[in-house]
């Protein structure tokens, strides 16, 4: 007992001791180097006069690592190929080499924001993180402490709104700019469509959607007989597949992310006779990893949209961009199989596009650079279908707001320019 | 964990008896003058002045990134800690603690972003979790057994579309920032180094306190539910009673953490509370020790520490070295990382007595099992104190 009572003691005395040297020490201030102190035109975190360092975090491992794998697959074949040519001249006349320095964040919010604590002082600017929560959970630190984090791989509208993210830009289409091409198309057809809608009930989802009613609104010969949501965690959408079947809708609008869930999707519809042509945002329609498991050759037009090139189409097999690219990914991006999301393919569109920004920066500073990054208007990167361009001047858009809508051809996508 | 007192005891007095009769005199004489060293008055009062003020100054010397570092295994040491109470200490499975974590994440975010004042947010922090695992625990806790396990994974699995679907509370998928931490004005101190000092503060009161209960009566009970439901009973303490405590406890230590999450992090969305989490959390308590309060702390820089140093070696392979480094851990040490000291002062003890060539085959099998039982056997010694 008495033992006791005098830990108990030692502890109210440890604590009130605490207090103590807490409060004296906040008295003196040190400089351990905090970002955000430099001083006006001195060069930034991670730049030097022969070579620049750009962070990422992103997803390596879990559920999105295929698609996260890409996006520092692409970026580091660009900068690599461009590397081994000797270097990106800068604005300021001096010739450097871009470094990669990729972190993985298995799609945590926790983790991408300890990762890019970790980067920030290493780096001269974050870039090509794929996923909304993990860009999110770090977008006030970057504003913070003054850290570029930019041509990053979410459609989410916050990134791309230079009010409240002066720091930031997307790189991707906003989910409304998908929506909206294709309903765009739609509307302009010469027959009347019964479109049934499933989405995904979130952002994601709800940006579809709204994207695609303002379209087609005021169009008559498009009508929505019916709409359902479903959650991103559900592991089965057969019911509401089941009830939009009942429908007999000819249009089939399918805002949905999951990867599983629209293979199962295009089967189901199938065991129940429904063939309805089919749309499908981007980040689902890889020919390989969704529609040859799906079936979609029984589906009269599946529909997408993209700005990139495919570089397994047959289109593009003596396409110079494509083959620059086919060789560089294995050669200097650590990925050794053909890209099996389209994310590979819009990395080195941010690597394309980070050149022409470094060529244009005056200055080795971030706030040179986002200057740059800015200013850049009608750049149609490597890759990019006809049609479309990199455009940073335009507030509230992400760096590629145009898309174009394509239709499977069996192996890949064909550019449409009417509904059929 | 895995061993309960009904094994542990009779391993507990074999192992201390073994430990003084048959080992050289040398050893027993170390033992006993560093017990008596850690009973004199000035090192009982001093070592934890010494910690105390060591702490105090610590985030004024350190790196920016270290004290961030420090700062989130401080949150997810705080977690791990709940998660002891209710099964390091109880015994009583739970899959769910990130869950609680979640929720308290979500309603300091959400308290922040309505304007509260911090104070209440804080309360409420620890309340609402509270109650939620209250009511929770009141179904589940008379269910007993694998029952309560089977409830608490619903929790994180029923959490993250909950959370998605209540967007006007949550934000939805894209989640909420609240970046409420700043240094105050006047004080000097960088914003790192003011997240740091609230963490310690926070964290180290909770962990005082949840030392203080499992070293007390409340400890005792807790111990003798793990133990055996009906000893306890006819003592008179009621397992469904304690059982409740515990995991009410538990959710609420967990919603603190949730608050010292936002702290540090600034951002919670649905990712925040996903099973796979509630999973690593889990698996840092046992790696760092159950049932332990200084393996919680060990548990929560695992947590924080693997992810950061298998990103070092290679961003590309973090979830198979992650894999590699749990398993070795386990083998080693199947008692946690908090048994490690013991384990090589058994080696260091054994291999001067020349039993050093023999003592290989049989150290990984015995050192960490008697490790359990000595740390719980220093538990229930102190209980009864």
């Amino acid at each position: 007992m008495n033992r006791h009572s005098r830990s108990r003691k030692a502890l109210g005395i440890a604590v009130a001791s605490a207090l103590a040297v807490t409060v004296t020490g906040c008295g003196n201030r040190e400089d351990a180097g905090r970002s955000g102190d430099a001083a006006e035109g001195a060069p930034s975190p991670g730049i030097t006069d022969d070579s620049v360092t750009l962070g990422i975090t992103t997803p390596l491992s879990g559920a999105t690592a295929g698609p996260g794998t890409c996006t520092v697959a692409g970026v580091t074949a660009y900068f690599g190929m461009k590397n081994a040519e000797g270097g990106i001249e800068f604005g300021d006349g001096q010739t450097r080499t871009v470094e990669i320095e990729a972190l993985d964040d298995t799609y945590d919010p926790q983790q991408a924001a300890a990762n890019y604590d970790q980067l920030k002082d290493e780096v001269f600017a974050m870039t090509a993180g794929l996923g909304t929560p993990t860009n999110r959970a770090w977008r006030d630190a970057a504003i913070a402490d003054e850290v570029p984090q930019v041509l990053i791989m979410t459609g989410d509208p916050l990134f791309s709104d230079t009010e409240e993210s002066p720091w930031q830009l997307g790189f991707v289409p906003i989910y409304q700019n998908e929506g909206e091409a294709f309903g765009e198309l739609l509307a302009s057809s010469s027959g009347n469509h019964r479109v049934a809608i499933l989405s995904q009930n979130d952002d994601f989802g709800a940006g579809y959607v709204e994207g695609f009613k303002s379209a087609i609104e005021g169009a008559d010969n498009i009508e929505i007989v019916d709409e359902l949501t479903y959650e991103a965690t559900d592991t089965s959408v057969d019911a509401q597949i089941t009830e939009l079947a009942n429908s007999d809708a000819d249009v089939f609008f399918n805002a949905m992310s999951v990867t599983p869930l629209v293979i199962s999707s295009l089967q189901k519809a199938q065991q129940l006779g429904w063939t309805p042509n089919w749309f499908l945002p981007s980040n689902t329609s890889s020919p390989t990893a969704i529609l040859e498991p799906g079936g979609a050759a029984a589906f009269p037009g599946i529909y997408s949209v993209s700005f990139s090139k495919a570089p397994q189409s047959p289109a593009f097999a003596q396409d110079e961009d494509v083959q620059t690219y086919l060789a560089a990914l294995p050669q200097y991006g650590n990925y050794p199989d053909p890209p099996a999301f389209p994310h590979c393919q819009w990395s080195w569109m941010v690597g394309a596009t980070l050149e022409q920004v470094f060529m244009e920066m005056e200055e080795p500073t971030r706030d040179s650079f986002m200057e740059a990054l800015r200013g850049i208007e009608g750049f149609e990167a490597p890759l990019m279908l006809p049609d479309t361009s990199v455009s940073t001047t335009e507030d509230g858009q992400p760096a590629v707001s145009t898309v174009v809508v394509q239709k499977y051809n069996g192996r890949g996508y064909d550019t449409v320019e009417s509904f059929e | 964990m895995a061993s309960s007192p009904k094994t542990s005891s009779p391993k507990t007095s074999a192992s201390k008896t073994s430990a003084s009769t048959t080992s050289a005199p040398t050893s027993s004489a170390t033992t006993s003058s560093a017990s008596s060293f850690r009973q004199r008055p000035w090192v009982r009062w001093g070592a934890p002045l010494l910690l105390v003020a060591g702490l105090a100054v610590l985030p004024l010397v350190m790196t920016e990134g270290a004290n961030d570092t420090l700062a989130r295994i401080g949150v997810f040491a705080v977690a791990v800690l709940g998660l002891n109470v209710v099964m390091g200490y109880t015994g009583q499975v739970s899959l769910g603690q990130i869950f609680f974590l979640g929720l308290g994440a979500y309603v300091t975010a959400y308290g922040v972003q309505s304007g509260w004042n911090i104070v209440l947010v804080f309360v409420l922090t620890c309340l609402i979790p509270a109650v939620a695992g209250l009511v929770v625990a009141l179904a589940a806790a008379r269910l007993g057994g694998l029952a309560i396990a089977m409830v608490t994974i619903a929790l994180p699995i029923v959490g993250v579309p909950l959370a998605k679907r209540l967007s006007d509370f949550t934000g939805g998928s894209q989640g909420l920032s609240a970046r409420f931490v700043e240094a105050p004005e006047g004080s000097g101190l960088y914003d790192d180094q003011w997240q740091l000092y609230l963490v310690l503060v926070i964290g180290g009161i909770v962990f005082l306190m949840t030392s203080l209960l499992v070293r007390g009566k409340y400890g005792r009970a807790f111990a003798i539910v793990k133990g055996n439901e009906n000893v306890a009973s006819s003592m008179g303490i009621s397992p469904y009673r304690y059982k409740v405590l515990a995991f009410t406890i538990a959710s609420l230590i967990g919603g603190v953490s949730g608050f010292l999450y936002m702290v540090v992090v600034q951002y919670t969305s649905p990712e925040t509370m996903s099973f796979g989490h509630s999973i690593e959390l889990l698996v840092a308590m046992v790696i760092g020790g159950a049932g332990s309060i200084v393996g919680s702390l060990l548990g929560g820089a695992f947590y924080v520490i693997v992810p950061d140093v298998t990103n070092a070696i290679d961003p590309s392979l973090t979830a198979l070295l992650q894999g590699a480094l749990l398993l070795a851990v386990l083998f080693v040490l199947p008692g946690g990382l908090v048994s490690l000291p013991r384990a090589l002062m058994r080696r260091l003890r054994r291999s001067p007595a020349g039993r050093g060539s023999a003592a290989p085959p049989t150290t990984p099998s015995s050192t960490p099992g008697s490790g359990t039982a000595a740390e719980q056997s220093e538990t229930e010694r102190q209980g009864h104190a």
